[in-house]
């Protein structure tokens, strides 16, 4: 593994997540280590359990069995107590609030950030007013940042689909976490978009937030990460490099859907014959997409 | 841009406008029933007699006049949002009409009262619904133009002269409003035996103003002066509370309509308590009314009344005052399941306790509320050494009993809008709007669910408490049968009709809500239809209600806030995706 990689604190971790429902085993002794300031990758096929993942780090879902620690903390099984802890996350299928503006949205994410007491909301002293717009100056700040300054009073749900997906980052990044989840930021984006968002998260990274990405685009994942995590009905197939993803004839396998066993099986076989084949990374498209 | 949505070519539009104006003016010209009705004349002479004096004009059909020659001018005279002016005039006619025909009909002995019968001919009515039809069909092949923006600043004015221009059209504005509101309420007069006609003339009333705000509306005019308003907070605030304090110096200052008008203060200040509950925390709540009851109890259990139970003595301020906590109370008890149950579930808990509350009022649980006998006898607010049933000599008028409960309940509104407008417009109301646009990713930005909903319980049902304790005062009487269901609904309804999560949609919706009943009590059997009707004809052509919020009006009124209609913008956000999805195709081969 990368050598740099050590000397870097990890700041979460998440040890033998396993997550049932009914006789599903969504997820089965899922492990993830996120370093101080790195970008983690989480790839797998529809259906991995990805998303599961993202809600039980997050606490949204309470996991059967294993645990999420922050910088050696146990997290609490409550979203709202997981953002305070310093995680915020932005949702596969865009959960704004539609009918707020773009402002707005942004300035909920700075909930816990202000400090306005019930008393304060109702009286509007100025210590309300001081806290409001400094609220205010951070929440412009944020929609500068991400590349959405001048459309914030526009309402949410009239914004293009790509700025949608921006904006919930800003919302994310006015929470001041420490870690970003996103779960695929680019689905639905044109090549400038996702491009654009790429630097974005880079720039994230710069300000020293770590990030775990989850997302289908394998040239996007392989680009941007430090580690690439692959997801395979519920349990890690392969971690490392992206390079060492790229390569592993396993992930391309399992891209094209055939059942774990079946692709373990192979790689034992490609082993003996020393014969992988080469066709590059498959491109992970969701079908449904 | 201009949505075209009428059912005729464009080329067919000034006709019909010509004509559908032309038949309004005649209809107000003509007889409107063939003989006398019972209670005599049909209001304003529009009865046979009226050929006694042909010019002589009024109410109603002078109403109707106006709006006949105003769409007369239009039709030919292009002015900006000229399709929604002529339209909203359509409809006004159109209502005058329907109400008038339908009025006759049913009093006079069917179909015959409003056509021809006795030798006689009274077709007023039906040109008149003909005019409105036209003038509507002919408006909309017109073309439904935006609302024109008028700028804030105008004349080239600025500095000083500019905010002395902007407030003179504040004070005219509101000027307006107030003028208006004093006719609404006097319009046709006390119900009941006193003015029989009373119900359709207030209808037809309505139906006018109607007319008339939504031509201002159409024409920007109301858009306008609420932007102006905007940038003069403090002197609108000003201007409005004075406006409401000089409404008994108009000719609604009678006992009779101070007394209504109060009423409706305390259920307009319990609307906007429940606004907070519904319209921005978007917690349905169907049994709101028993936070009012709950205030009211006990109120009146400190207000010394001798068949209150626990009997106690204590100054209205302070009895008030705790009348609101115990509500609140209340309210936080009640909104503790909301962290269990969501939607359909929590309305079905809010629906039991608003019964458990109605029956354990009139079971006297706790000999606290005097059941079936009620609890009689409660002495009006003194405060100052007045006592607030007293009539009041002011700047030389003399205003009648009751009249001080009217001003105090306009403190109390105002207030309880400054409380729900600082609220709106902080970090707990953000908290609240969010949860309603998506709870899961409202704790996803760490809000605590949980504790900001039952605060918004806690909020609205102290709002409610304080109302109740006004309105127990001023009734002298606190029984149980004021706080049913059916006002839990009505509540709702004037929430939802006004606009969800505005104050001056929960005022207007509680002030037609309440009033109507005063006015429709000759049609008693009849008003709970009227009602109904009334909500789905609004819930189905103005489902943002009346005065809709600024995103709500955006989302429900096929508007965009770019002013696009919403199939539009969808449509286009559709080929936008789909472009980006086949280019990222593109790109990967
Ligand atoms: N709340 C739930 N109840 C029951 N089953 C669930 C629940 N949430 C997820 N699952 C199941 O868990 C599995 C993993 O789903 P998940 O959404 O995590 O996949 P994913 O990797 O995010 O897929 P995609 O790429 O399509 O987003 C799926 O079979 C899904 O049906
Ligand atoms: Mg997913």
């Amino acid at each position: 593994m990368n050598a740099a990689r050590h000397s870097a604190e990890t700041v979460l971790e998440a040890s033998g997540v396993t997550m049932v429902f009914g006789g599903l085993t969504a997820l089965n002794d899922v492990s993830l280590s996120l370093p101080e300031g790195r970008i983690v990758g989480l790839i797998g096929p529809n259906g991995a359990g990805k998303t599961t993942f993202f809600n039980c780090l997050t606490g949204l879902y309470t996991p059967t069995r294993g645990a999420v620690r922050l910088r050696g903390k146990e997290l609490p099984h409550d979203p709202a107590k997981v953002t305070t802890a310093g995680i915020a996350r932005t949702f596969q299928n865009i959960r704004l609030f539609p009918n707020m503006s773009v402002l707005e949205n942004v300035l909920v994410g700075r909930h816990i950030r202000m400090r306005q007491g019930p008393l304060a909301s109702l009286f509007h002293g100025p210590g309300f007013r001081r806290d409001e717009r400094r609220a205010r100056e951070k929440s412009l700040e944020l929609l500068e940042f991400v590349g959405l300054r001048g459309v914030e009073d526009e309402v949410a749900r009239n914004l293009p689909y790509g700025d949608q997906r921006r904006l919930e980052i800003a919302r994310a990044l006015a929470t001041e976490p420490d870690v970003l989840l996103l779960d695929e930021p680019t689905a639905g984006m044109n090549p400038q978009e996702t491009e654009d968002a790429r630097q974005l998260i880079f720039r994230i990274r710069e300000t020293g937030i770590s990030v775990v990405v989850i997302e289908h685009d394998t040239k996007f994942i392989f680009s941007l990460c430090d580690t690439v995590s692959v997801l395979v009905q519920g349990e890690v197939l392969v971690e490392g490099s992206p390079d060492v993803v790229r390569e592993d004839p396993r992930v391309i396998e399992a891209y094209l859907g055939k059942p774990r066993e079946e692709v373990e099986a192979e790689v034992a076989e490609a082993a003996a014959h020393h014969g992988a084949d080469h066709q590059g990374p498959a491109a992970g498209r969701r079908d449904d997409a | 841009m201009t949505r075209l949505t009428g059912f005729l070519p464009p080329a067919l539009a000034r006709p019909f406008n010509a004509v559908g104006a032309a038949l309004l003016v005649i209809a107000a010209l003509l007889p409107w029933a063939t003989f006398l009705l019972n209670d005599g004349a049909f209001p304003d002479k529009a009865t046979l007699q009226f050929f006694d004096a042909p010019l002589a004009v009024t109410g109603f059909r002078w109403q109707l006049l106006l709006i006949g020659v105003a769409a007369l001018v239009l039709a030919f005279v292009r002015i900006p949002g000229q399709g929604r002016v002529l339209r909203a005039l359509g409809w006004g006619g159109l209502a005058i009409g329907v109400v008038g025909a339908i009025f006759i009909a049913s009093e006079g002995g069917g179909l015959g009262a409003i056509t021809a019968a006795d030798g006689t001919t009274a077709f007023g009515s039906i040109v008149a619904v003909l005019g409105g039809v036209a003038l509507v069909l002919g408006s909309t092949a017109l073309g439904i133009p935006d609302i024109p923006d008028w700028p804030t600043r105008f004349f080239g004015l600025s500095g000083w002269p500019l905010r002395l221009a902007a407030w003179v059209v504040l004070v005219v504005a509101f000027g307006g409003v107030l003028y208006l509101v004093s006719l609404t309420l006097t319009a046709g007069g006390i119900g009941g035996a006193a003015d029989p006609y009373a119900g359709p003339i207030f209808l037809a009333f309505l139906g006018f103003a109607g007319a008339l705000l939504g031509a201002l509306h159409g024409a920007g005019v109301t858009r306008w002066v609420s932007r102006l308003s905007e940038e003069h907070r403090g002197f609108s605030i000003l201007v409005l509370v004075a406006c409401a304090f000089a409404l008994p110096f108009t000719e609604a200052g009678s006992q009779y309509w101070m007394q209504v008008a109060a009423t409706i203060g305390v259920y307009a200040a319990t609307a906007i308590g429940l606004n907070i509950v519904v319209g921005l925390a978007g917690l349905l709540d169907l049994g709101y009314v028993a936070f009012l009851g709950i205030g009211a109890f006990v109120a009146a259990n400190l207000s010394g009344a001798g068949a209150s139970a626990l009997g106690w003595d204590l100054p209205f301020p302070v009895a008030a005052l705790i009348a609101a906590a115990v509500a609140g109370v209340f309210g936080a008890i009640v909104g503790s399941p909301t962290l269990r149950v969501r939607g359909d579930y929590l309305a079905i808990v809010t629906l039991a306790f608003g019964e458990i509350f109605y029956r354990s009022a009139q079971n006297d649980i706790g000999e606290l509320t005097g059941g079936a006998s009620a609890i009689p006898g409660i002495p009006p607010i003194s405060m100052f050494g007045t006592a607030f049933n007293e009539p009041l000599e002011l700047f030389g008028a003399e205003l009648p009993s009751g009249v001080l409960y009217y001003f105090l309940i306009v403190l109390v509104v105002a207030a309880i809008m400054a409380v729900f407008a600082n609220l709106k417009n902080s970090r707990m109301g953000r908290a609240w709007i969010a949860i309603r646009e998506d709870e899961d990713a409202a704790r996803a930005m760490g809000i605590r669910t949980g504790k900001a909903k039952i605060l918004a319980f806690l909020v609205g049902a102290t709002l409610a408490g304080l109302a109740g304790a006004i309105f127990v005062h001023k009734l002298g009487t606190a029984s149980y049968e004021s706080f049913q269901f059916l006002e839990s609904v009505t509540l709702l309804a004037a929430v939802i009709l006004g606009g969800m999560g505005t104050i001056p949609g929960a005022v207007l919706g509680a002030s037609l809500l309440f009033v109507l009943p005063e006015k429709l009590r000759e049609f008693d059997e009849y008003r709970l239809l009227v009602f109904g009707l009334a909500l789905i004809l609004i819930m189905r052509f103005r489902p943002q209600g009346l005065v809709p919020d600024r995103v709500r009006r955006a989302e429900l009124a096929g508007e965009t806030a770019m002013g696009k209609s919403i199939e539009e913008a969808e449509e286009q956000a559709v080929l936008e995706h789909e472009e980006a999805l086949s280019a990222q195709k593109e790109d990967r081969r």
